[in-house]
C-alpha cells in the first residue's frame, strides 16, 4: 500500500472514530436526562433491583406516594417536622381527610418515620 | 527381682510425694484473682461502657425532642472457662457501681418517654392580615384555629376544630367541626359530630390559611353568604376504592339541614346553613363521589337534597336542591422548573319558586322569583421552586377568578364577579405571606354596579 493510500486510510478512520464518538455522546443524553426526571421524582435512591435492601423499596415507594397524595392539596411538610408518635396520628388524620388506601397510609408513615 | 521391686517402690514413694505436695501448696492470697477471673470482670466492664454510651445517646436525643427506641441490653459477656480452682473473688470496681447507678436511670428516663396505646397531638394554623375594600374603612384582622387530634386505637380517631376569631368588639369562639370516625374496615370510614362538608374540595380540605393560596375565600364558598354549608352536624360514611392505578372516593351523609330565609328583607329567599338544630324535622342528605384517573388529578361531582319549612311565603315549604363539580390537577413539570396547582369549582343552588311576604306584612313583598344561584373559581398557582435561586424559589404567584349569581328580584341579592392576583412568599413549607388584589364589581338592584377592588394581606402559619 502506497503512503497516500496510507494516508487516506488513515483520515478516514479518524474521522468514522470521531463521528462514532460525537455520536455516542449524543447518544447518552437522553438516557441520562430520562434517568434524572425518574430519581427527582421518586426519591434520591436508585431504581429497585433484586439487590435492593427492604428498607430502600419502601422508601422509595413512601416518599412517592408522599408526594403525589399531600401535595393535592398542600406544602409537603418536612419529615422532621414531627416525631414517630407525632406522625402516626397526623397520617390517621390525613388518612380520614384524604381518602388514602390502607396501602397508601401504611407506606407513607413508614417512609415518614424512617426519614425524621 | 529386686531392681524392679526397687523401681515400683520408688515411682510409688514419688507418687506419694508428688500427692503429698499438691495438697500442701499454699493457697494464694486474697489480695490476686486468677487470670480467668481478671478477663471476666474486664468483659463486663467493656460491655457495661458500651451499653452507657448508647444509653447516653438515647439521653441526648431524649433531649433534642425526639423519641428514640429503648435500645436493647447489649449481649451479656462471655466468661472464661473456670478450669482453674478460683481461690478467691474481689469486690466489682467502684466505677462499675457507679456505670450500673446512672445506667438505671437512663433506662428510667427513656421509658417515662415512650407514648401510651392513645396518642394526642395539638395542631391548627393561626393567622394575621389587614384588607382594605373599596367603600370600606381599612382594617387589620387575626384569628386562631387549634385543632385537637387524638388517636383512640388504630380504627378509632377524634378531630376538632375551634375558631377563634375577631369580630367588631368581641371574639368569637366557634366550633369548626367535631367528628369522631371510625374506619370499619379498608374502604369504609364512618363518622358523626360536627363535621366539615364533603361537597367539592374547599370546605373539606383546602380552607386553612396556610393551605389556601389567597387571603380570602371564594364567594361561592364564604362562611357566611356562600352557597354551601361549610360545616353540618349529621353522620356521614365515606372511604376510597381502588380500581387499578385509579380511585374512587365517595362520601354520604345525613344531617339537620339549612334553613331558608324568608322574613329578612336583605336575604329572602336565601338559605342559612348557621342552624345546628333540625328546625324544621326535615334532613338534608348528600354526597360526593370524586375519581383520581391518575396522580394528581382529580374530578368530582357534589349533590345535596333537603326540604326546607318556608313560613311567610306562599307555601308551607320548599325543595332544596345543591349540585357542584370540581376538578382540580397539581404537577411539577421540568422546563417550568417548578409546579402548577389548578383547581376549578362550581356550585349551583336551586330552591322551589315562592312567593315571599306575600302580603306586604314585612315591608319589602310580595316579590316573586326563581330562586337559582350559581358561583364558583378557577385558580391558577405557580411555584418556581426547582430554580434555585435564593428568594424566587420561595414565590408564588396565584390567579383566581370567581364569581358569585343570585336572582335579580330576590332582596338584598347582588351578583359579584373578581379577579384576583396574588403573589406569595413561603417562609417555610407551612407558612406562608401573602398580598393580593382583587379587581372587582357587584351589581345589584338596589345599588347598581359598584367597585369592590379590593388590597389584602395575609402571615398565615400552620402548626
Amino acid at each position: 500500500m502506497n503512503k497516500i493510500a496510507l494516508k487516506r486510510l488513515t483520515k478516514a478512520g479518524v474521522a468514522i472514530f470521531a463521528t462514532s464518538a460525537l455520536l455516542g455522546i449524543i447518544l447518552q443524553i437522553p438516557r441520562a436526562t430520562a434517568d434524572d426526571k425518574s430519581a427527582d421524582a421518586a426519591s434520591t435512591t436508585t431504581k429497585t433491583s433484586s439487590a435492593a435492601q427492604p428498607s430502600e423499596k419502601i422508601a422509595k415507594d413512601g416518599s412517592q406516594l408522599w408526594s403525589e397524595n399531600c401535595a393535592r392539596c398542600h406544602n409537603m411538610r418536612s419529615p422532621s417536622s414531627y416525631s414517630d408518635a407525632e406522625w402516626e396520628v397526623v397520617m390517621h388524620h390525613m388518612r380520614v381527610r384524604a381518602r388514602l388506601t390502607p396501602e397508601e397510609h401504611k407506606a407513607i408513615l413508614e417512609f415518614l418515620k424512617s426519614a425524621n | 527381682m529386686k531392681l524392679s521391686r526397687a523401681l515400683v517402690t520408688a515411682f510409688l514413694a514419688l507418687s506419694a510425694m508428688s500427692l503429698g505436695a499438691q495438697q500442701e501448696q499454699p493457697q494464694p492470697p486474697d489480695k490476686y484473682v486468677s487470670v480467668e477471673e481478671y478477663e471476666k470482670l474486664k468483659a463486663e466492664h467493656e460491655a457495661m461502657k458500651q451499653e452507657l454510651d448508647a444509653l447516653k445517646k438515647v439521653v441526648s436525643q431524649i433531649a433534642n425532642k425526639t423519641v428514640p427506641t429503648v435500645p436493647a441490653e447489649p449481649a451479656p459477656a462471655t466468661t472464661p472457662s473456670d478450669g482453674k480452682q478460683v481461690v478467691g473473688t474481689t469486690s466489682p470496681p467502684a466505677e462499675i457501681d457507679e456505670l450500673r447507678e446512672e445506667l438505671a436511670k437512663v433506662k428510667e428516663t427513656a421509658q417515662s418517654t415512650v407514648p401510651g396505646t392513645t396518642k394526642f397531638l395539638l395542631t391548627g394554623f393561626a393567622f394575621g392580615g389587614f384588607e382594605k375594600r373599596n367603600g370600606e374603612p381599612s382594617t387589620f384582622s387575626a384569628g386562631l384555629t387549634p385543632i385537637l387530634l387524638w388517636e383512640l386505637s388504630d380504627k378509632l380517631f377524634f378531630e376538632g376544630e375551634l375558631e377563634l376569631g375577631l369580630n367588631d368588639t368581641e371574639t368569637e369562639v366557634e366550633l369548626g367541626y367535631a367528628q369522631l370516625t371510625y374506619l370499619l374496615n379498608d374502604y369504609i370510614t364512618v363518622g358523626v359530630g360536627k363535621f366539615l362538608t364533603p361537597f367539592g374540595q374547599f370546605p373539606e380540605r383546602l380552607h386553612p390559611a396556610w393551605i389556601n393560596k389567597l387571603p380570602d375565600f371564594p364567594l361561592a364558598f364564604d362562611e357566611d353568604e356562600g352557597l354551601v354549608p361549610f360545616s353540618q352536624v349529621g353522620a356521614k360514611v365515606g372511604g376510597v376504592i381502588p380500581i387499578g392505578p385509579t380511585k374512587l372516593l365517595y362520601d354520604l351523609y345525613a344531617s339537620n339541614g339549612p334553613r331558608l330565609n324568608t322574613d329578612d328583607s336583605d336575604r329572602a329567599g336565601s338559605l342559612e346553613f348557621d342552624n345546628f338544630t333540625d328546625i324544621d324535622n326535615n334532613k338534608a342528605v348528600g354526597g360526593r363521589i370524586g375519581f383520581m384517573p391518575i396522580p394528581g388529578l382529580e374530578v368530582g361531582y357534589s349533590i345535596q337534597g333537603s326540604r326546607v319549612k318556608a313560613p311567610d311565603t306562599s307555601g308551607s315549604d320548599a325543595d332544596v336542591l345543591l349540585q357542584g363539580v370540581d376538578g382540580s390537577y397539581n404537577h411539577d413539570f421540568e422546563w417550568l422548573k417548578g409546579g402548577i396547582d389548578l383547581r376549578v369549582e362550581w356550585v349551583w343552588s336551586r330552591v322551589s319558586r315562592l312567593t315571599y311576604d306575600p302580603t306586604g306584612t314585612l315591608g319589602f313583598g310580595p316579590v316573586t322569583f326563581s330562586n337559582r344561584r350559581n358561583g364558583g373559581y378557577v385558580q391558577l398557582a405557580y411555584r418556581p421552586y426547582k430554580l434555585k435561586v435564593p428568594i424566587i424559589e420561595k414565590l408564588e404567584a396565584v390567579g383566581r377568578y370567581d364569581r358569585i349569581d343570585a336572582p335579580s328580584l330576590a332582596p338584598g341579592a347582588f351578583d359579584e364577579e373578581r379577579w384576583s392576583l396574588g403573589l406569595n412568599y413561603w417562609l417555610g413549607q407551612s407558612t406562608v405571606i401573602k398580598a393580593a388584589y382583587e379587581f372587582g364589581h357587584r351589581d345589584s338592584s338596589e345599588n347598581g354596579h359598584e367597585n369592590v377592588d379590593s388590597f389584602l394581606l395575609q402571615a398565615a402559619m400552620g402548626f
